[in-house]
């Protein structure tokens, strides 16, 4: 796969990382969290006790496997040099070696943010609610990097 | 321990050994259409008709059949599919 350079601007990367940051948390200390539940879904809807075997023979590699993914994209969002204030609106070029653990990452995060927003539920949202315009910006972000990885690909 | 847990499933081949096993990817309000075609065609290797097809089935109809065979196959299928934060479930397929 060809590199890819992911532009954001400088306040957009420092989100991003925070988020990343607080995801890496979530899935290395899995502790009754409904997102994580959403993150590994029961294989067999009907039989809660095959779901449950499923669960434990496959949820801690499942979750280290998000672990590593969150790790790549917190190193290639590391590689950008801090800069000030002033310059938050100011681009940043994020140098991508592998598209598929940012694509997993950034669809992880807005299943987070939907599941602390109720969306995922068909519950209201009130799009006041930052969380909403982070989710939402988290799409539009995913979507051009999609974009992205489709052109590669032909 | 084999001896305790196999009897059922084993029944359940005798009575239909040719019955195979679905991974079915289910609608969720989240994912965006053009990642969930993404995924299909990146781990199926499905073609963009293809999987531009079961993306929008599962949109319409709630929920697609993306592939059949062996149940620990269709395990297999149903963990990358969570892997890639797609909601997917295992089924005997409907007789």
């Amino acid at each position: 796969m060809t590199h890819v350079i992911f532009t954001l601007t400088r306040v957009e990367a420092a989100h991003l990382t925070d988020l990343v940051e607080q995801f890496q948390e979530l899935v290395s200390e899995p502790v009754g969290d409904p997102a994580l539940e959403r993150l590994t879904p029961d294989v067999y809807p009907d039989d809660a006790e095959a779901s449950s075997e499923f669960r434990q023979v496959t949820r801690a590699d499942l979750l280290s496997r998000r672990a590593h993914d969150a790790a790549t994209v917190a190193d290639d969002l590391g590689r950008v040099e801090d800069a000030s204030v002033s310059d938050a609106l100011s681009p940043v070029d994020i140098s991508i070696a592998d598209l598929d653990p940012w694509l997993r990452t950034l669809s992880a995060l807005r299943l987070v943010l939907a599941s602390r927003l109720g969306i995922s539920d068909g519950d209201e949202h009130d799009d006041d609610d930052p969380a909403y315009g982070l989710y939402e910006w988290l799409g539009y972000r995913l979507e051009g990097l999609v974009q992205v990885a489709e052109q590669d690909e032909g | 321990m084999m001896a305790l847990a196999a009897p059922d499933i084993e029944r359940d081949q005798q009575v239909s050994p040719s019955v195979p096993w679905q991974t079915v990817v289910w609608d969720d309000p989240v994912n965006l259409m053009s990642y969930v075609v993404r995924v299909f065609r990146e781990y199926f290797g499905f073609s963009r008709e293809v999987a531009t097809a079961r993306m929008l089935e599962v949109h319409h109809d709630g929920h697609a059949v993306v592939a059949e065979g062996a149940r620990e196959q269709m395990e297999l299928h149903a963990q990358a599919m969570h892997d890639y934060g797609l909601w997917a479930t295992v089924r005997k397929a409907p007789q």
